[in-house]
């Protein structure tokens, strides 16, 4: 199982405009090409675990997520925003780095945990956040991933 | 418009999926290391969230919500390409239009569940 599996190039956003938590995670949502009902369900969603306590991770980094039934499939978003927002991140520093997950309560080979955990595990490598910087297209961003073997 | 208690219905079942995730052993290790999550807390959380929302419904949606899920653990299932996902027997065509297909609660003639529509 790798990453770019579950992301298409136009769920890519390099240059995100919200300048807020609530704004960003619209936005994330926005890319996955969901009907504007189920948007609203995902907001909710990604909403009331962002209450349970950030998802921001440190460096930069958020990776927000949620099961949904408006979801049949798992899908993923990645976002960035020069200059970050304050996402009340478990650093206290600004997030700049989004992987958004979204995942139907029920699937058939259960990739939700170990798609969390190859993102944190990718999050966590020492280079990430300056490679994330750097990036100027979707398609350099999914070779990173492939580079990194994630 | 979607039907204001299949909101809540399908609210419900995705914070009980949330919680489900918590309670495993896998989840609860990302969450308490990763994001330095509380599981205990989160789970108490959402137990109050989950109730709150059980007492919103309409009384009569309550009654059936109740009954379909004494016998099973999901109570709505979404309908993909003609299919219920909870019992996987075809269900018939909804008349509505794709944008009024979610506006009246729908219950799957087969298993009782609720039914959502999934485009």
């Amino acid at each position: 199982m790798e990453l770019r599996e579950f992301l298409a190039e136009d769920a890519i956003q390099l240059d995100l405009k919200g300048e807020s938590k609530d704004e960003i995670l619209k936005e994330l949502i926005g890319l996955l090409g969901v009907d504007e009902k189920s948007q609203g369900i995902l907001f909710k969603m990604l909403k009331r675990r962002e209450n349970l306590g950030s998802t921001g991770i440190g460096r930069g980094i958020a990776i927000p997520h949620c099961r949904s039934l408006v979801v049949n499939r798992l899908r993923l978003a990645f976002g960035r925003k020069k200059g970050g927002v304050d996402y009340k991140a478990i650093d206290d520093q600004t997030v700049n780095y989004f992987f958004l997950i979204v995942a139907p309560p029920l699937e058939v080979s259960n990739q939700y945990l170990p798609v969390l955990g190859r993102i944190a595990q990718f999050a966590k490598e020492a280079d990430v956040p300056e490679r994330l910087s750097a990036l100027e297209t979707p398609r350099a961003f999914l070779a990173l991933l492939e580079e990194k073997g994630v | 418009m979607m039907n204001q208690n299949l909101e809540t219905l399908l609210e419900i079942q995705d914070l009980k999926a949330q919680r489900r995730d918590l309670a495993e052993a896998g989840e609860r290790e990302v969450q308490e290391q990763v994001f330095g999550l509380s599981v205990d807390d989160a789970v108490r959380e959402l137990d109050t969230k989950i109730t709150e929302m059980e007492e919103s419904l309409a009384p009569q949606i309550r009654a059936r919500y109740k009954r379909v899920s004494a016998r099973l653990p999901r109570v709505v299932a979404p309908v993909i390409n003609g299919t219920c996902y909870g019992c996987f027997v075809a269900v018939p065509t909804a008349s509505a239009s794709d944008s009024e297909r979610n506006a009246e609660i729908r219950s799957c003639e087969n298993c009782g569940r609720f039914l959502y529509y999934v485009d």
